[in-house]
């Protein structure tokens, strides 16, 4: 009896090890329900899209990094840096639409670079890109001289601030990227491609497939995912500032992680990486409704910053618990 | 039987894995002073079993009495302070630590400091004729000093018995003249041993008593001089096969590929030439630069000035996708780190090298996919409950198979195999034979690597000698003993 006592908390530790971002939200949805404030409504769930859209778009983006066995630091960066292009851009004159493009672009260019670092000059993907990150904020500060930057056009306001058939337009954008880049993962030759390099990069290499480019492109892929997050961020709140940003490639990373895609590579994918984020956006949102960053006036954010620790480090650790046993199972 | 002269008892072991029976009610005796062989095909059990002795894996049921005592739960540390040392294939050694310190790591308090420690490894290394300096760093030992550090550490411990898992693998000839040599001296020391190995001739120059293993039972245990080879074999596959090897098939035809000067580091101004329906084999020893050619036509490794001409067109191969594109596949030497990715199905595997093909737009056809891992499965006879079953679950031999049936799958003019049989059993070794035989029949050409001679010169039209990355000879072997083609394959040739 003691034996199986012991299997079945074994088994519920590891079918929780493996759901454990569900697990999360579920238990968060079931603390909202003793919160005051009645958060299932409709105009909760908007303002709580609108506020984790760019950070899920960067998330689709370093999904693909991920699952090549690296990680992309740069994005926090990245994002900052293509929203005060666009908006620096705009305000010289450059049309709306041709100056989001370049800005989208920028981090197009940024990836390709951090792709030709990682895979073609086999540099260690946390580091380069850390350092990568520095350098953009460099010159996000340079750009923008440390002051943020805002437009007075209306259309570059309205990219993400206007409504398509109901939804807010930044929830539609946000949407449209995830399931392009959950299809272009799950059904594409490339996708495949970019979990076998990630599963063992000889073994992809020896059977034929272009590691190189795939490595490549998917760095590419996160790169611009990271621009277009800036671009709908600065969008949205009308400014662009070198000081955005700092925390997200943390806390993107470590979304993403959260939801299940593995740093070992190989396995997650697009839809995990939302529950990942939605995990870390509820319970910001969560604790603004229960007040928590309202106890004490002037520690919110540490409050807060400190609750994300807290489950940062409990989740990766089940995760790594879980991988453990599984390790030892076979 | 005397009592006291079984050091190792096991009585009725089972275990399960998740859909596997691993081990049935095995049950076998090791006495003391004794080489035990232990021998079986690929999923026998023979691994588990080690691996529930040395408490990496526990057991379901039964009883182990290991030296006077029964043993209920044990972990690798306590087994091997008990005296119960493994080895295993792949080694577990730190690399960029010295010898000294990794013969007694995690030790060195006991052995009073860092000094000490590496005086005693001398000692202990001196004791079995090894010369190698305890102060060099291990990975720049080759493969079989590796070992002599590993059997040194197992003494260290004052190992009782040293349990030796596919030691050979990695040897040459003469390294593993030396190993036998060492097996022997500790046996007359009163060191007891269990010698797992796919080499038969290595069992009956080695072992006094052999056990065989089957599906998880333990078929026989037996004297080694009332055995045959033939019936230790029957015992092993469970019937009689009738030879080790097919037919040798004689398809050759016109020049398909012609390669000229492979240029590395390693190899000198290689040149050759490979006919279309033609098995073509190397012959070497470890380390003389059979891997590192393939590896070179198939874009794995860089040459310089290489040149390779199928149908007299010139192609330019810099990279595996190159190689694959020009109609050549590679199975690689080690399975498990260039051939599979071990923790995706048995389906990813298979169609690994052939999504581009079945893509539209992109996009991967799944139902083209499935079939593509179904046919492969069965014209493979690949053993697998499901296609979507892992495969680090499947024996040496199946994980092969899959890697065979995602180059077949691609229906390549040449097909290289390095060491394709190594650590498989008797039976799908015969198969893989089979499938050669059918890939040159329909038109392919095959490049053979081995380090077991028979195999080679059995299954070849045309044999290589390589040595010191030199090509030394070229031999028909019906035609020339295998004597002078190793003899060439050793440098003595000229």
């Amino acid at each position: 009896m003691d034996v199986a006592t012991l299997s079945f908390g074994r088994k519920t530790l590891k079918i929780l090890g493996k759901q454990k971002a569900i697990v999360a939200v579920a238990l968060i949805l079931i603390a909202m329900l003793f919160s005051s404030s009645n958060i299932f409504t409709r105009n909760h769930l908007f303002a709580f899209l609108v506020v984790a859209a760019p950070d899920l778009v960067i998330a689709f983006g370093v999904t693909f990094a991920v699952i090549c066995r690296a990680c992309d630091l740069s994005v926090g960066s990245v994002m900052c840096l293509s929203g005060i292009i666009a908006i620096q851009l705009i305000n010289s004159g450059v049309p709306v639409f041709i100056a989001v493009l370049i800005a989208i672009l920028s981090g197009t260019v940024i990836g390709f670079i951090n792709g030709f670092l990682i895979v073609q000059q086999k540099t260690e993907a946390f580091i380069i890109t850390l350092g990568m990150g520095m350098l953009l904020k460099g010159v996000a500060l340079f750009m923008s001289n440390a002051r943020p930057v805002s437009t007075q056009d209306p259309a570059f306001n309205s990219i993400s601030n206007s409504t398509i058939i109901g939804l807010p337009s930044i929830v539609v954008y946000m949407l449209i990227i995830g399931v392009l880049a959950y299809c272009l993962l799950r059904f594409t030759s490339f996708g495949r491609n970019c979990y076998a390099l990630g599963g063992d990069y000889e073994v992809a290499e020896h059977s034929g497939i272009n590691v190189v480019r795939t490595k490549w492109a998917a760095f590419v892929i996160t790169g611009t995912c990271a621009a277009i997050a800036g671009v709908l961020l600065s969008s949205r709140i009308n400014t662009g500032s070198a000081i955005y940003g700092d925390l997200t490639p943390l806390l993107v990373n470590c979304s993403v992680v959260i939801g299940g895609t593995s740093f070992a590579g190989g396995v997650g994918g697009i839809a995990q990486s939302g529950l990942g984020i939605a995990v870390m956006h509820m319970l910001r949102y969560c604790m603004r409704m229960f007040r928590i960053d309202g106890v004490l006036p002037g520690i919110n954010q540490h409050v807060q910053t400190l609750v994300f620790g807290i489950v940062i480090v409990a989740i990766i650790a089940m995760d790594c618990y879980a991988i453990k046993r599984k390790k030892e199972d076979v | 039987m005397d009592k006291s002269d079984i050091i190792l008892s096991i009585n009725g072991i089972n275990k399960s894995f998740p859909g596997v029976k691993a081990l049935s009610d095995a049950s076998m005796e090791v006495r003391k002073g004794t080489v035990h062989g232990v021998v079986g095909e690929n999923g026998a059990g023979k691994s588990t079993l080690m691996k529930i002795l040395s408490g990496i894996h526990t057991k379901d049921s039964g009883t182990i009495v290991f030296d006077g005592e029964t043993i209920e739960h044990t972990t690798p540390i306590q087994s091997i302070r008990r005296g119960l040392s493994i080895i295993y294939q792949e080694f577990n050694l730190v690399n960029t630590l010295t010898v000294g310190e990794n013969i007694f790591l995690g030790r060195f308090k006991e052995m009073k400091g860092l000094r000490n420690s590496h005086k005693e490894a001398r000692k202990l290394l001196d004791s079995i004729g090894s010369t190698i300096d305890t102060h060099s760093l291990v990975s720049d030992l080759s493969a079989a000093e590796k070992q002599m550090v590993e059997i040194t550490k197992a003494l260290s411990f004052d190992s009782k018995l040293i349990i030796m898992d596919e030691p050979s693998s990695s040897l040459t000839a003469d390294e593993l003249k030396r190993l036998f040599v060492i097996i022997d001296d500790l046996r007359k020391k009163g060191v007891t041993m269990i010698y797992i190995s796919h080499k038969l001739d290595e069992i009956f120059q080695l072992c006094d008593i052999v056990t065989v293993m089957r599906d998880g039972f333990i078929v026989d245990t037996k004297l080694i001089n009332d055995l045959t080879r033939n019936d230790m074999i029957a015992m092993m596959i469970g019937r009689e096969i009738e030879n080790e090897w097919p037919e040798r098939p004689r398809c050759a035809g016109e020049t398909l590929m012609e390669v000229q000067n492979i240029r590395t580091r390693k190899l000198k101004d290689i040149s050759f030439e490979l006919k279309k329906g033609e098995i073509l084999g190397f012959v070497g020893l470890v380390g003389a630069g059979r891997t590192e050619i393939v590896r070179a036509i198939y874009g794995a490794d860089r040459a310089k000035d290489l040149k390779i001409m199928i149908n007299d067109k010139l192609l330019k191969i810099r990279k595996p996708a190159d190689g694959k594109r020009s109609g050549i596949g590679l199975l690689p030497e080690d399975r498990k780190l260039e051939g599979l990715v071990l923790s995706f199905s048995v389906k990813d595997n298979i169609t690994m090298s052939s999504l581009n093909n079945i893509a539209k737009f992109g996009f991967v056809n799944t139902s083209l996919e499935n079939d593509i891992a179904d046919r492969q499965i069965k014209a493979l006879s690949i053993k697998t409950p499901t296609p979507h079953t892992k495969t680090k679950t499947l024996s040496g031999g199946n994980q092969q198979k899959c890697i065979m049936g995602r180059w077949l799958e691609l229906n390549p003019d040449i097909l290289i195999l390095d060491e394709p049989t190594r650590g498989i059993d008797v039976g799908t070794k015969y198969e893989i034979y089979l499938l050669m035989k059918e890939i040159v029949e329909n038109g392919g050409s095959i490049i053979i690597i081995s380090s077991e001679l028979p195999e080679v010169l059995a299954m070849s039209n045309r044999v290589l000698t390589i040595c010191e990355g030199r090509i030394t000879g070229e031999f028909n072997p019906e035609e020339t003993s295998a004597h002078d083609i190793m003899d060439a394959a050793i440098g003595g040739g000229d």
